[in-house]
């Protein structure tokens, strides 16, 4: 009797699953352990990671960079490279475990019964076939057994359930004819060929624009309730996990930190390192309306008027009109002779801003919508084939670029990836020199530079010996922050920040932020903030302006533009976010 | 027993055919550097040479008190001195050349990357017209204009060579260039040569580094092509080149001695210069390096 009592109280934890006690768990994790060895000697990569999956659930796997969310996919698939050794645990599927199989049977299951998708769909097609021979080929290698019309037939029955637009016709394009969004959704057709039980996602949409990112998460979750298909969803991004998961597992260098269901783990977090997790996500405010701006605001006929302030005081910067246009390749003949002139395609088109001295600017759009071209062009970096910037009582043609122009060197960029940022041969103290001996043009007198450089890196948190080492030895968020250094050392009136935080983890994100505002603050300078988030952007700018194919489509102080812009496509914009971090 | 065979001769890091050729290698420079004091005869001073001794086949006790041990030539010089001498020139030529070719070749294939337009197109062209035409047939015509000398072979070396080495760093230059810290050197109003030198070379240059050692030897095999044709080093100074070319000529009469001794010199030489120089590429190149 007592033997009773004792098995009792652990019966639930034996069968997590309540739903069906009876059947084992699609896919079991258990204790998994891998090591990775190297010269340098063994090192840790997952430790005791556990989980269940069951059918028809999709499970979240987040962590930052170097948590080992990616290798846990990897290792379920069988994908990973010999120097990876298994230390403990299992990894069980259908209740078969994978160490007692045989090779030929392990991948027996990869592609039939467990497929992957992964983040870049670019790469995951073989650009010199249409896609149609690609969704094809796959459901042959599959099942060899059908036909040659019968796997054409599959292929068009697959790209027609993950939405492409009449499969018929465009089953002979090639990868480059699709949108991003179209090439992702075609890549989940392949994974679907073999009718598998699991898609193991890695980053499936973070190389997508948000709008579509939203499309294909949705594409995935009707897939799943469908045909009752497991997915393992790897993602660092804690609005893909809200948005379609059903439980999370939340991960930190290599161990599981906690998992959960996804409702519990947003509303409840336990762990002090989901909780930060949480918290770092940029959240939207959709403010209450504010009747007094609404005057005055967002007309058209006053391009950059936002306030009856702004319009007495002469704005810092003004460019006009500036447009630039991309020739596409003909076949060349040289000598300016061309066959098959194309009609050249519009970078940008008559776009206009206004930068009010001492404040932050935001220029939000998706890929392709010249946000980072204009950007170039006001830094003089890029030249533009038609408009003008004035900076004070100084006007640069757009169409002349580099040292001609003298427009380069009065605006400072601040560079999305830290990582290409720096010169790879230079100390940081070197770099840091560099811009106060030539960006700001104090010469060659030591100690200022030593004092100035030293006085910086205390600002921006960095540590005074980090001046010795060379970039690679530094994190993502020490060099982005050591960019930062570089041009408000360089003492410019105005810096253009282009999506300066999107390469980071979410957690490192907000410091660098709060850092870029609060310097920018400090010494009173103009900043052009470009970002395709529009929470940071909200948190950061006073004003914004939207862009869309080369257009300024919608503009006006960041307040007016989150909650009382009436343009559809702002309005798109904001739809787009997981709701569940708009407040 | 294949496999083994095969385990032999491949190119490992600690393999034989490593270790021999890196041996062979010290061997050859150490006694360039000591000819002048092992040779038992200098063959460019015309007092020690024997012309009556000519073509005196190998173990020769010879009238200066030494032994031919490799022979003579057709002009009674001391063939293992004339070897000893010879290796110092083709080193020497060799070495030079590769290393100002790659100066030259690196700074215009980063000039032309990075300023692109005219200086693009024009660099550019000069190195296909030089690589369109065989490697040969440049160093003959500029050989043949400039006058023979140590210092023209040089020069006609480097203008065989340069092409290649611009040719690679323009394509790494090409996608640095395009990096935001280039973007960055620039905002920053650096003056231009420290642009090119500071920031763009060291980052260009490291595929084209491997390159250095692969193409000295290829330097020497030119050189030895050239001496052999009679358009190399002048002939009171052989080359190894130009020794085997003094011997073909016998050859037919049985001297073998004269050719094939420079010739296996030379063949030890280039080949040790290759297999280390693939060696010393693979340590230099990024790819192969873990950090």
């Amino acid at each position: 009797m007592t033997v009773e009592h004792v098995h009792g109280p652990l019966q639930p934890t034996l069968s997590p699953s309540p739903l069906l006690p009876a059947s084992p768990p699609l896919l079991r994790v258990e204790n998994l352990g891998l090591g990775h060895v190297s010269r340098a000697g063994p090192t840790t990569i997952l430790s005791d990671v556990s989980f269940d999956l069951g059918r028809g659930e999709i499970l979240g796997i987040i962590g930052e960079s170097g948590a080992g969310k990616s290798t846990v996919g990897n290792a379920i698939l069988g994908l990973l490279s010999p120097e990876f050794q298994q230390t403990s645990g299992t990894i069980s599927f259908d209740g078969k475990v994978f160490d007692a199989m045989t090779a030929g049977e392990r991948e027996a299951l990869r592609g039939k019964r467990i497929s992957a998708i992964f983040q870049d769909h670019t790469a995951s097609l073989d650009p010199l076939m249409s896609v149609g021979a690609q969704v094809e080929e796959t459901c042959l290698a599959l099942d060899p057994s059908l036909s040659k019309r019968e796997a054409r037939a599959g292929a068009l029955d697959l790209l027609a359930r993950v939405g492409i637009p009449e499969p018929e016709r465009r089953y002979g394009n090639y990868p480059h004819q699709f949108s991003g969004g179209q090439r992702q959704r075609i890549v989940i057709a392949i994974a679907l060929a073999g009718s598998p039980d699991i898609i193991i996602a890695d980053e499936p949409t973070s190389a997508l624009d948000a709008t579509v990112q939203k499309q294909v998460l949705d594409l995935l979750r009707n897939l799943v309730d469908e045909t009752g298909i497991s997915v393992i969803l790897v993602t660092h991004d804690m609005g893909v996990i809200s948005e379609i998961t059903d439980r999370v597992l939340v991960m930190r260098k290599g161990q599981v930190v906690e998992t959960d269901d996804t409702e519990v783990i947003l509303d409840q977090p336990r762990h002090d390192y989901t909780k930060k997790l949480l918290a770092a996500v940029p959240r939207l405010r959709i403010p209450a309306k504010v009747e007094k701006a609404e005057a005055k605001a967002g007309s058209s006929d006053d391009p950059g008027g936002f306030s009856a302030t702004d319009n007495v005081e002469r704005p810092l910067l003004v460019a006009e009109d500036i447009s630039k246009e991309f020739m596409p390749q003909g076949l060349g003949l040289g000598f300016g002779l061309r066959l098959g002139r194309k009609r050249p395609s519009f970078g940008l088109r008559d776009v206009g801003i206004r930068l009010p001295r001492g404040t932050i600017t935001g220029i939000v759009g998706e890929s392709g919508s010249g946000k980072t071209t204009f950007g170039r062009i006001l830094a003089g970096l890029d030249s533009a084939h038609a408009g003008r910037i004035v900076i004070g009582e100084q006007t640069f043609e757009a169409a002349t670029s580099g040292r001609s122009s003298g427009l380069l060197g009065r605006v400072q960029m601040i560079f999305q990836d830290p990582s290409v940022s720096l010169n790879p041969r230079l100390t940081i103290g070197e770099t840091l020199e560099e811009s106060i001996r030539f960006g700001a043009g104090v010469g060659n007198k030591d100690r200022r530079v030593a004092d100035s450089t030293g006085a910086m890196m205390d600002r921006l948190g960095l540590a005074r010996s980090l001046l010795s080492r060379h970039p690679h030895q530094l994190s993502g968020g020490q060099k982005q922050r050591v960019c930062i250094a570089r041009a408000l050392l360089a003492k410019p009136e105005i810096i253009v920040a282009d999506e300066p935080t999107s390469a980071l983890d979410v957690s490192v994100q907000a410091e660098i932020v709060t850092l870029l505002k609060e310097t920018i603050a400090e010494r009173g300078m103009t900043m052009v903030f470009i970002s395709h988030d529009l929470a940071i952007v909200q948190a950061m700018c006073n004003a914004v302006y939207i862009f869309r194919n080369g257009r300024v489509e919608d503009f006006g102080p960041s307040d007016f533009i989150f909650s009382r812009s009436d343009n559809a496509y702002t309005r798109t914009l904001i739809a787009a976010r997981p709701q569940r971090f708009t407040c | 027993m294949k496999a083994q065979i095969l385990s032999a001769l491949q190119m490992r890091r600690h393999g034989p055919v490593l270790t021999a050729s890196r041996l062979l290698l010290v061997c050859y420079i150490l006694v360039a550097i000591a000819a002048p004091l092992i040779a038992p005869q200098n063959p460019y001073d015309p007092l020690q040479v024997f012309g009556w001794e000519a073509s005196s086949p190998p173990g020769t006790l010879g009238s200066g008190g030494y032994l031919y041990l490799l022979g003579t030539d057709g002009l009674g010089r001391d063939i293992a001195s004339t070897i000893l001498y010879g290796l110092r020139i083709s080193l020497v030529v060799s070495i030079v050349s590769s290393a100002l070719a790659a100066l030259i070749g690196l700074t215009a294939g980063i000039s032309a990357a990075y300023f692109g337009k005219w200086v693009d197109v024009v660099i550019m062209r000069l190195v296909d017209l030089q690589l369109s035409l065989p490697t040969i047939l440049i160093a003959l015509i500029a050989i043949v204009t400039l006058g023979p000398g140590i210092d023209r072979i040089i020069l006609a070396l480097v203008i065989v060579q340069w092409a290649t080495y611009a040719r690679i760093a323009r394509s790494v230059g090409l996608s640095e260039v395009k990096k935001p810290y280039m973007d960055a050197a620039r905002l920053m109003r650096l003056p231009i040569s420290r642009i090119l030198f500071r920031h763009l070379l060291p980052n260009s240059i490291a595929p084209a580094i491997t390159l250095i050692p692969i193409e000295v030897g290829h330097a020497v095999a030119l050189e030895a092509t050239l001496s052999f044709l009679g358009l190399g080093v002048p002939i009171d100074k052989p080359s190894l080149g130009s020794a085997v070319a003094n011997g073909f000529q016998y050859l037919l009469t049985g001297q073998y001695w004269i050719s094939l001794f420079p010739g296996l010199a030379l063949f030890g030489l280039i080949a040790s210069i290759n297999l280390v120089g693939e060696d010393v590429r693979r340590h230099l190149d990024p790819r192969n390096q873990t950090r």
